[in-house]
C-alpha cells in the first residue's frame, strides 16, 4: 500500500498506468530492491525481509513533512527508502540545532522506538521522501524473531552513537565557528567519491540558516564565514555547488593551526 | 597493572539489576567462557579514543570517565559509566575505532570480551543481542544529550506531542 498522493505524475510501465507521487519512483517490495546489498538494515536474508514486507507500511511525504517530533512517545521506525531527512534537536528558547541529514538506508526513531522513550530528535523531510513504517510493537516482535534484523540494528545504532560523539566532540572542542565551518565542509566533502579529489566538490542542500544550525552558530556568521572563504580563494562557488579550490588551508583553518 | 582472575556470573548477586548481566542461564554460562576478568587500579586506561576496536568492557564494579579529545589535546568528559554497563560496545559491533577514552575513576573489576567472540556469542544468543540493542538505544540517548547540553548550553524540557 502507498499513501500520501496529492500531487501526481504518470507514468507508463509496461503498459499499465502507475501513479508516482512528488515524482518519486516507488519502491513497492524491499526483495526487489536494487538498493538493498548496499543499505546495512535492508540487506538482511529473504525470510526476514518476507516478515518485513508484512509489517511495513510503505509511504511517500513531500518536502517539509514532519516525520516524528523531539519529545513524542515513539510510534515506529521509519525506514528511508528515497530522499533525505532533516534530524534537529530543540531548546526550550526555540534554538535549534542540526544534528545531521539523514540519507537513505537510514532507519530513523531506532533508539526511540527501541527503548520506549520519546524520540530525542525532530525528523523533517527535505527532498520528496519514500518512507517504510514499522509500529513499534511490530518492529520488537520482528527484532525477537529475527537475530540478523537484531544484529543489523545494532550497526545502525552504534553508527549513530558514531556519530553523535562525533557532534559532541565538533560543538564542544571547536574553538570558534570558523572552525566548526571548516570541518562540516571536509566532511561533507569527502563524500561521494570527492574524497581523493585535488578540488572536491560539494553539494549545498542546506540554506546558510540550516548550516549555522548545524554548527551551533548564527545565519549572519555562516554568510560573513563564506563570503570570507571566497575572497581567500579557498572555496569557489559555482551555482550550489561549492568547490574546495585550497584543502590545505581549509583542514587548517579545521584544527586551528 | 592488570592482574587475570576468573569468576562466575552466575553468582553474581547484582546480575538481575543490570540490563546486560540478566540473561538466561544458558547464555551467563556461554558468556562465562568468553570473559577475562580483570581487576584494574584507578586511572587505567582500558581503551583510547581513535584506537582499533579489540572487545568490550563490562564494568562489574567502579566507574570510568568517558571523554573525547580534540587534536589540540583539550578534553571534553562525556560521561561517567557505572557499573553494570558495557564499553566500547558500538565501535566493537562496528569493528571501527573506539569513539571515547575510558578512564578508571575508581579501582574496578572489569569483565572483557574480544570482539570476535563477542560477535559470535550475539549471534548464537537472541536474548543477548537484545539486550545489547537497548544498551546501545540507551547510550544513544545519553549521547544527544550531551549534544543537546553542549550545542544548546541546555537540556529539553519535554515538548507537547503532536497528533
Amino acid at each position: 500500500m502507498v499513501s500520501g498522493l496529492t500531487r501526481a505524475s504518470v507514468e507508463r510501465h509496461r503498459g499499465v498506468i502507475m501513479l508516482s507521487p512528488y515524482g518519486l519512483d516507488i519502491i513497492e517490495s524491499c526483495l526487489t530492491c536494487k538498493m538493498r546489498a548496499d543499505r546495512i538494515f535492508c540487506d538482511l536474508p529473504t525470510a526476514a525481509l518476507q516478515s518485513f514486507e508484512a509489517i511495513k507500511y510503505a509511504t511517500a511525504y513531500p518536502k517539509g513533512a514532519v516525520l516524528f517530533v523531539e519529545g513524542q512517545a515513539p510510534r515506529g521506525i521509519f525506514v528511508l527508502c528515497k530522499g533525505r531527512v532533516k534530524l534537529s534537536i530543540c531548546a526550550t528558547d526555540g534554538k535549534t540545532l542540526i544534528l545531521k541529514i539523514a540519507e537513505p538506508g537510514e532507519v530513523l526513531g531506532l533508539s526511540a522506538t527501541v527503548s520506549g522513550k520519546p524520540y530525542e530528535l525532530t525528523a523533517e523531510t527535505i527532498d520528496p521522501c519514500q518512507v517504510n513504517f514499522v509500529k513499534r510493537e511490530d518492529f520488537l516482535r520482528f527484532l525477537k524473531d529475527h537475530s540478523d534484523a537484531c544484529f543489523k540494528v545494532a550497526e545502525q545504532l552504534s553508527e549513530k552513537y558514531n556519530n553523535a560523539c562525533h557532534e559532541v566532540r565538533s560543538l564542544g572542542l571547536s574553538h570558534s565557528a570558523g572552525e566548526k565551518l571548516a570541518k562540516l565542509l571536509l566532511e561533507w566533502s569527502s563524500r561521494n567519491g570527492e574524497a581523493a579529489k585535488q578540488e572536491p566538490r560539494v553539494k549545498l542542500a542546506l540554506t546558510h540558516e540550516e548550516i549555522a544550525q548545524m554548527i551551533g552558530t548564527s545565519r549572519e556568521t555562516v554568510t560573513r564565514l563564506f563570503a570570507d572563504l571566497k575572497k581567500r580563494q579557498i572555496v569557489q562557488a559555482k551555482g550550489s555547488t561549492l568547490v574546495i579550490r585550497n584543502k590545505v588551508a581549509l583542514k587548517a583553518m579545521a584544527t586551528n593551526t | 597493572m592488570e592482574s587475570a582472575i576468573q569468576q562466575s556470573c552466575l553468582d553474581c548477586s547484582l546480575r538481575p539489576d543490570r540490563l546486560f548481566c540478566d540473561l538466561p542461564t544458558s547464555a551467563l554460562e556461554a558468556f562465562d567462557t568468553v570473559k577475562s576478568r580483570l581487576v584494574c587500579p584507578r586511572n587505567t586506561v582500558l581503551f583510547r579514543e581513535g584506537q582499533p576496536a579489540r572487545g568490550v568492557f563490562v564494568l562489574c564494579e567502579g566507574r570510568a570517565k568517558l571523554s573525547v579529545c580534540s587534536e589540540s589535546g583539550k578534553r571534553l568528559t562525556l560521561r561517567i559509566a557505572v557499573p553494570g554497563e558495557v564499553l566500547g560496545l558500538s565501535a566493537s559491533l562496528s569493528g571501527s575505532v573506539y569513539e571515547v577514552t575510558a578512564e578508571l575513576l575508581d579501582n574496578a573489576q572489569v569483565a572483557m570480551v574480544k570482539r570476535k567472540d563477542l560477535l559470535r556469542f550475539l549471534r548464537e544468543h537472541r536474548e543477548a543481542c537484545l539486550h545489547v540493542v537497548t544498551l546501545l538505544s540507551q547510550d544513544l540517548h545519553v549521547a544527544y544529550d550531551r549534544v543537546r547540553s553542549v550545542g544548546l548550553g541546555r537540556t529539553r524540557r519535554p515538548r507537547s506531542a503532536h497528533a
